[in-house]
């Protein structure tokens, strides 16, 4: 093997290291904060997919209808809301298109009113505790007792969740 | 205490729409390749003791935490004006604005613990966080597609509606 072909396994190991991306978007978003802070605030809020996507649907709600729902300042004070998630999306596709892994799944139209009712209430809930996991996460680093204390009711959620699905499994084998 | 970053406010105007959608980009492949899910990661753990997807959540936090640390403490404090958190407030139980305003910090702890575990039972039922459902829909899962413009609409329910009504409770 040439040293060609073992740097692109690396990098092809590191894209798919979970722990990789883990510290970059607390590396990231430190710098961001560093970087960006004049702009304004709230600080530890470099990612976050609950308050980036809030940001940018509230900044175009109100450019079009005129109201002034709530958004972080730092969001209020630039050309355009955080961009984060149309990032996120672009990123997600062009990776999926590139490495042939778009497929289109349909689902019936009953999952889809679940699934449309299911992130509405998980935008709520995540607003609720002022952050998805990832800003937990984030606030939590930056010494933030509160989010530790949602960061563990989470667990508890999940784990309750895997019991439930659990117990549905079995449901259905019998 | 006001906070100044490396760049201006005037830089930053432009910078913050610029520097975000970077960011996005490189995380929005990163999770693609990697699957990332803090839920998931959660859940696999507790079901099968896999640790793959969970030492990314973990990772996360460390590396928040070094990092946060050294931008404050080294190369740019005047960015990092109440870090520690716990450390610069009346009260270490003072939360990181977020959660809707004008609350009690025992409220916030409510809120807070409410949320987490709601969003990480819905998590599970669902099949994963908010990034990995975004992730999945441009993967072409169209139930995924449903959950991302629920929770676009949930964004404007909750500062039309929700937050001013949780607020009205306490």
């Amino acid at each position: 093997m040439n040293s060609n072909e073992d740097s692109k396994n690396l990098f092809s190991k590191l894209t798919r290291a979970p722990w990789f991306l883990g510290i970059l978007i607390g590396f990231l978003a430190a710098l961001l904060q560093a970087l960006l802070i004049s702009g304004g605030g709230p600080e530890a809020y470099g990612f976050c997919v609950a308050c980036h996507t809030r940001d940018f649907i509230n900044d175009v709600f109100n450019e079009i209808t005129g109201q002034s729902l709530g958004l972080a300042p730092i969001s209020k004070n630039a050309a355009t809301a955080v961009l984060t998630m149309i990032g996120v999306m672009i990123g997600a596709f062009i990776s999926a298109k590139y490495y042939k892994e778009f497929k289109l799944k349909k689902g019936t139209p009953r999952s889809y009113l679940l699934y449309f009712l299911g992130g509405i209430a998980v935008l709520v809930f995540a607003l609720l505790l002022g952050g998805c996991p990832y800003r937990a996460a984030l606030r939590a680093g930056y010494g933030g007792i509160v989010a530790i204390f949602g960061i563990l009711a989470m667990a508890a959620g999940v784990f309750v969740g895997t019991k439930v699905v659990l117990w549905k499994m079995k449901q259905e084998a019998v | 205490m006001i906070a100044e970053g490396w760049l201006t406010a005037e830089q930053a105007y432009w910078a913050i729409p610029v520097f975000t959608l970077i960011l996005g980009l490189l995380i929005g492949f990163l999770a693609q390749r990697s699957g990332f899910c803090s839920i998931g990661g959660m859940r696999d753990l507790f079901l099968f003791k896999h640790t793959r997807l969970f030492f990314g959540y973990l990772s996360l936090i460390g590396s928040a935490f070094i990092s946060y640390a050294i931008f404050a403490s080294v190369l740019m404090p005047d960015a990092f004006p109440n870090w520690p958190w716990f450390g610069t407030q009346d009260s270490v139980f003072t939360p990181i604005p977020g959660a809707p305003g004008g609350l009690q910090n025992t409220d916030y702890i409510i809120l807070a613990v409410i949320g987490g575990f709601m969003m990480g039972l819905l998590g599970v039922l669902l099949g994963g966080c908010p990034l990995r459902q975004t992730v999945m829909g441009f993967e072409g899962n169209l139930k995924s597609i449903f959950f991302i413009v629920g929770m676009c609409v949930g964004a404007i329910l909750f500062h039309a509606y929700i937050s001013p009504w949780v607020v009205s409770l306490f």
